[in-house]
């Protein structure tokens, strides 16, 4: 039986994903993708992994929820503006995506109750992984902290470029 | 951890404080000389720390890192050749950009990304170790910030190289899927007993291939190769094409020969076809290039190709330790020679902000008006070239030497047909070099500071040194396998 959910919610991040790479409407790609990463969530969930899920949902979807305010930031608000947004939530648009992610909460709500169902035999709690994150991956942990400081220290200087200063041109 | 582990994997925590260190005093205090200093204090005492380690070695630090003498010798190699680019961008980079002080904080990053690609004996640390060094060099390709170009090669080498980080971590989960372990003597052990089907391993492995060969641009996978080093600050070319491919080239040869990746005969044959069409293609393209820095670039994808010969040579197990002798060395003779190369057009661009000079013309007559400079480009040529008392001779001579033992005539006939385009195309920049000055209206305004000549005296010496007196190294590298 929870194999069958397993399956179902790899199918929904095939499919989320293919219609977030096919839609000409950044939005509406951007709904799908959201879309795709709960589904790869759901999975990690069924296989075991909750922290992975978790951090799935926190980062991933998380992040590209604050890439969409973004968008909808650039895009000219207006009457325009409103007009469009109305044409949004006119029915198939939001439909196919909305139904997706309340499979998704579905199975979810399904799986909470037994706690022994995970398709890989064994649940990884959030202590085991912290346990091993910072027991025999130390290292591992300290050269990424190094590499989000190349990363910073990169983002910085490229992004100067684009402040102008007081003084200069 | 105990104290030993500690001892043995000194050169990286030593880079590791050095950029904290870097970091902080460009927080407080704003100044080129003591940054560059700085870094490149730390990156010799990271070189220095190399030496103390290697009498505890061989040592296994943790799941991920492998302390012995070969991640030693070429995280000591990677350290000098970080502070050689330092000091060669010295001039170069206050000419180029505003706020330059990042720029060495970023090298000592790459460098420390290039060390723990040298100790990795884990998927993990494999990949981390990739990451440092390709997310530092995408933000010093772009560094100067007064021209769009850097900034164009930045983005190509961005995006083509995060395709590639997505196959490799593909090949990564695939191999985990089959064997339930990341770590490369362990995949060697589960490989030959996996349940999964070996098609699917294959797969795993050829991915993980494709991916790092995109790294070391090799052919089909070098399209992005000309223009990011065109594009990039001639410095960081030279770093690229020497530090960045040695470590990628390093930690390849190490998963194949730990996780005994030559089990699959069909992807070590591929290796095999990829090191004859980069070899040839990347000489042919060569030949039609006027700008030296594409001409390099493209150099570069054929020497690489001559380095992973070495894959095929292994397949005889009775090669194989000449094989990895000979691309050890090899390894270092390139690494030695590319910096020296991308060193001279750092020296004479160091005062031209709007575009490079890399053009053939723009270094005609350099023998009559930079003695030196010319002197520096010849032996890097030369020893590019594969001409006798230079390093490149001996690389290549031990390559061909692997190649007869292990009988792979096919690669043999493609090393000598590439040598032999690349002598054309390598003698042409030296012909241009004598001709007369007064035959050509762009003469380059060239100084180069004392440091610039320093480092070029000593660039030279240790090309000309490991191609007259290579025993020391080759009976030392013959010790360590």
């Amino acid at each position: 039986m929870i194999v069958v959910l397993f399956y179902i919610a790899a199918v929904i991040a095939l499919a989320a994903t293919v219609a977030a790479l096919t839609r000409t409407n950044a939005t509406h790609a951007l709904i799908y993708l959201i879309v795709s990463l709960l589904a790869v969530a759901v999975m990690f969930f069924l296989m075991g992994a909750p922290f992975a899920a978790a951090l799935e949902v926190v980062i991933y979807a998380g992040a590209i929820m604050v890439l969409f305010v973004f968008v909808i930031m650039m895009l000219n608000l207006g009457a325009a503006g409103e007009a469009r947004e109305r044409q949004w939530l006119a029915g198939r648009s939001w439909f196919v995506p909305g139904s997706m992610a309340a499979l998704l909460l579905l199975e979810m709500l399904l799986v909470l109750g037994d706690a022994h169902g995970v398709t890989s035999g064994t649940a990884v709690s959030p202590k085991v992984v912290g346990m091993t994150l910072f027991g025999p991956y130390l290292l591992a942990v300290e050269i990424a902290s190094m590499l989000l400081l190349s990363g910073l220290v990169g983002a910085y200087h490229l992004g100067r470029r684009f402040i102008v200063r007081r003084g200069d041109h | 951890m105990s104290a030993s582990d500690f001892l043995a994997i000194a050169p990286l925590l030593v880079l590791a404080a050095g950029a904290t260190a870097v970091m902080l005093q460009i927080a407080f205090m704003r100044s080129v000389p003591v940054t560059a200093i700085l870094s490149m204090v730390a990156l010799l005492l990271a070189a220095l720390s190399c030496v103390s380690a290697a009498a505890i070695t061989p040592l296994q630090v943790g799941a991920l890192l492998s302390a012995d003498q070969f991640s030693l010798l070429f995280t000591a190699l990677f350290c000098v050749a970080g502070a050689v680019t330092c000091g060669l961008s010295l001039d170069y980079i206050r000419h180029h950009g505003d706020e330059p002080e990042e720029y060495f904080l970023l090298i000592v990053l790459a460098t420390l990304g290039a060390g723990v690609l040298a100790y990795a004996n884990h998927l993990a640390s494999l990949l981390l170790g990739l990451e440092l060094l390709s997310v530092s060099l995408y933000a010093l390709i772009a560094y100067p910030n007064r021209s769009l170009l850097p900034l164009e090669a930045a983005s190509k080498y961005l995006v083509l190289s995060g395709a590639a980080s997505a196959t490799l971590l593909f090949g990564f989960a695939l191999l985990y899927a089959g064997t339930g372990t990341l770590a490369f003597a362990e995949l060697g052990e589960k490989l030959g007993q996996a349940e999964m089907g070996t098609g699917l391993l294959m797969a795993g492995s050829a991915m993980i291939f494709a991916g790092l060969a995109f790294k070391l641009s090799l052919v089909p996978f070098h399209l992005w190769t000309p223009d990011v080093y065109d594009g990039a600050p001639a410095p960081i070319s030279g770093f690229l094409a020497s530090v960045g491919k040695a470590a990628v080239f390093v930690a390849l040869l190490r998963l194949f020969l730990e996780a005994d990746l030559f089990r699959y005969y069909k992807l070590v044959q591929l290796t095999g076809l990829t090191a004859i069409l980069s070899m040839l293609a990347g000489n042919l393209l060569a030949l039609l290039q006027t700008n030296i820095k594409r001409m390099l670039a493209y150099s570069s994808i054929a020497h690489l190709g001559y380095l992973l010969m070495v894959f095929m040579i292994c397949l005889d197990t009775g090669s194989r330790a000449l094989a990895v002798e000979a691309a050890m060395f090899y390894l270092i003779a390139y690494t030695a020679t590319t910096i020296a190369a991308f060193g001279l057009l750092t020296l004479i661009n160091e005062s031209q902000v709007e575009r490079e000079q890399v053009q053939l013309q723009q270094v005609s007559g350099l023998f009559w008006r930079q003695p030196l400079l010319a002197g520096l480009m010849l032996v890097a040529l030369l020893s590019l070239a594969g001409i006798p008392l230079t390093a490149g001779f001996i690389g290549k001579f031990y390559l061909f030497t692997a190649a007869v033992s292990g009988g792979n005539w096919v690669l043999l006939a493609a090393l000598i047909l590439g040598s032999a385009i690349g002598i054309y195309y390598y003698l042409r920049v030296v012909f241009y070099m004598t001709r007369g000055a007064d035959e050509h209206k762009h003469t380059v305004t060239l100084s180069p500071g004392w440091s610039g000549s320093a480092l070029s005296c000593l660039l030279i010496a240790s090309i000309l040194v490991l191609g007259i007196v290579p025993q020391t190294l080759m009976a030392y590298l013959r010790s360590i396998l």
